[in-house]
């Protein structure tokens, strides 16, 4: 079990690192675009593009494999003012709510995303498909991070730290 | 009885119920969504598709990241130091003088960071330190200042806010960042008037005056900071660039500026901000698509054409529905994150503004300043809670501290709202056709 952890923490730290290549990408990909546009005035389409593929991995990437639940947007009045107890019973609500919606919706999910091999992006001919396989991935690992989240809730010791 | 197996209303409640009890709101508004596309026995698909299309094809949401990344290489490249050197140089030797670089500050790093919560956070901090050093100014107050002057760093170019709003309405973002100008200078002043007074009366120390004859020295130091927004200005309106590509140019030219001129980045800290800046930009992306996901069921129940019909109903002119909004605004400030209520509500509102004749780059200036106002509206205000947790102080106490800020604000607000000549001057003056 401590050996799965110490596993868990070293991927983290390397979904950490891939997630800021991306941003780094993402920046250059924007410096190259502008450079090639106005100074080099050489077609950039293909640079939006990478650009424009990135922001959408860095989103469903990080929020699949880097964002904890305290990096994230959320409402926390009630949840702060609560006891420990009660914050449990609401993790599990939300967490089997949160898996049962997006289990129920992942077969409709994969339909389209395979459909959408089909198409290809207008410069670099890359098929749609895989753009968007990135959404299966994070619906996937949604779905189990909020099933643990809900058994550490129930049978977890008080404040272990979400791994993974 | 109808409501309860109406989908949207399900829908609507769903979202409700799982961001109060703690799910991430991005993430409850695709629990939501799902829920509704379930019910009416639609393609589920349609989650995906619409998340992914829009993301991906939606050009002007890139400036998000890159905003935040520009921000981010200011404050390790000491840009943020740099410009607060200078503001202390200015207003320093004022009676209030470091309440007053608290305002300066705001106004000229409004220029960084784009968001409220970041710049009361991050260098609101330092600010406030420095008030509350050797006790020269009471605690709550000085947190009070911190969370009333953020308010108007989203206000000033560039603007993550405004970049959202341009996004859910279809408004130039180049003439947005314009009309931002003005009514945050003005509320800087407004904010300002309350600390002369409030200077006078409770005898506020003076910090020790820099001499004039430094002052050009200063300038010169942290002009390449200071030039920064102009910078990003020049090349959206000289049409060399898209304001997104702005954006990059923007955070190119922060990092440019820490390596070359002020030597203050290494490898370590610019790895360290790419991976801060990349899960703010994960966190406001899933809020982003969570809301993107969501306008495509409110505009499947045709709700903006329903609110627009009511108001018809309503015989509501163009005045009394910005009082409407205002008032709606305010109110929502006080249970929703700035960016959720742009996301959300104000594509709701923009077609019925709209059919009143209203400019919608004045209708956007107005919602941000509102929005941003409902930030530090107690008893629920985001940043009065940033600052509590930041300064220690009783809440009750910021909160009593905040009111005359408050209120001038809200009349700065007033002010915007009705003379619309104060957001759309200096837009039209560089060819605004509004």
């Amino acid at each position: 079990m401590a050996g799965l952890i110490q596993l868990g923490r070293w991927l983290s730290k390397r979904a950490e690192n891939i997630l800021a290549l991306m941003l780094g990408a993402m920046f250059f990909a924007f410096i190259i675009q502008i450079v090639f546009r106005y100074v080099l005035q050489l077609p950039t389409g293909w640079a939006h593009e990478v650009s424009a593929i990135l922001w959408v991995w860095i989103v469903l990437f990080g929020a699949a494999f880097v964002l904890r639940d305290r990096d994230d947007v959320r409402l926390d009045v009630v949840y702060s003012a609560v006891g420990n107890n009660a914050r449990r019973v609401m993790t599990v609500i939300t967490a089997l709510a949160i898996v049962v919606l997006l289990a129920t919706a992942l077969p409709a999910i994969i339909d389209y995303i395979l459909f959408m091999k089909v198409e290809k992006t207008a410069y670099l001919k890359i098929r749609y498909d895989y753009v968007y396989s990135i959404f299966i991935v994070f619906a996937v690992v949604t779905v189990i991070r909020y099933i643990w989240r809900a058994g550490v809730a129930v049978w977890g010791r008080e404040e272990q730290e979400e791994t993974k | 009885m109808e409501l309860l197996t109406d989908p949207f209303f399900l829908c609507i409640a769903a979202i409700l119920v799982l961001a109060v009890l703690g799910l991430p709101i991005g993430l409850s508004m695709i629990g939501g969504s799902i829920l509704y596309l379930l019910l009416n026995g639609l393609d589920m698909g349609i989650v995906a598709e619409q998340f992914l299309n829009r993301m991906y094809a939606n050009y002007i949401i890139l400036a998000v990241p890159l905003f935040i990344l520009a921000a981010e290489f200011m404050n390790i490249g000491s840009l943020s130091d740099k410009l607060l050197v200078w503001c202390n140089a200015v207003v320093g030797r004022f009676r209030g003088g470091l309440a007053l670089v608290n305002v300066l500050q705001s106004i000229v790093f409004a220029g960084m960071s784009g968001s409220a919560i970041a710049d009361a956070a991050g260098t609101g901090k330092m600010v406030h330190s420095l008030m509350t050093r050797d006790g020269k100014y009471p605690n709550s107050f000085a947190a009070a200042l911190t969370a009333s002057s953020a308010v108007i760093g989203p206000i000033i170019p560039p603007s993550i806010p405004m970049v959202l709003y341009a996004l859910v309405s279809d408004a130039s973002i180049g003439y947005l960042f314009m009309g931002g100008i003005i009514p945050g200078v003005i509320m800087g002043l407004s904010l300002a008037l309350i600390i002369f007074y409030k200077a006078k009366k409770h005898n506020f120390p003076v910090e020790a005056p820099v001499p004039l004859r430094q002052l050009p020295k200063i300038t010169w130091h942290s002009l390449p900071a200071l030039m920064m927004p102009v910078v990003l200005l020049f090349f959206i309106y000289s049409g060399i660039t898209t304001p997104t590509e702005a954006a990059a140019v923007a955070a190119a030219y922060a990092l440019v500026v820490s390596i070359v001129l002020y030597r203050s980045i290494s490898w370590r800290s610019f790895y360290s901000s790419l991976v801060v800046s990349s899960k703010t930009t994960v966190s406001i992306g899933m809020l982003i698509a969570g809301a993107l996901v969501l306008n495509y069921v409110v505009t499947v129940e045709n709700i903006p054409a329903s609110l627009s019909a009511v108001l018809t109903e309503w015989n509501l002119d163009a005045v009394m529905f910005l009082i409407f909004v205002n008032v709606v605004l305010l109110l929502l400030g006080c249970v929703l994150e700035g960016t959720a209520i742009i996301l959300i509500i104000i594509p709701v509102l923009v077609p019925s503004a709209a059919a009143l004749g209203i400019d919608l780059v004045h209708f956007g200036v107005v919602a941000v300043v509102n929005v941003m106002i409902g930030l530090i509206t107690p008893p629920y205000g985001m940043l009065l809670f940033v600052m509590q947790t930041v300064s220690g102080a009783k809440l009750k106490d910021i909160v009593s501290d905040t009111l005359p800020f408050l209120a001038v604000l809200l009349g700065a607000l007033m002010l915007f709202t009705f003379v619309p000549e104060t957001v759309l001057w200096l837009p039209r003056l560089f060819g605004y056709q509004g």
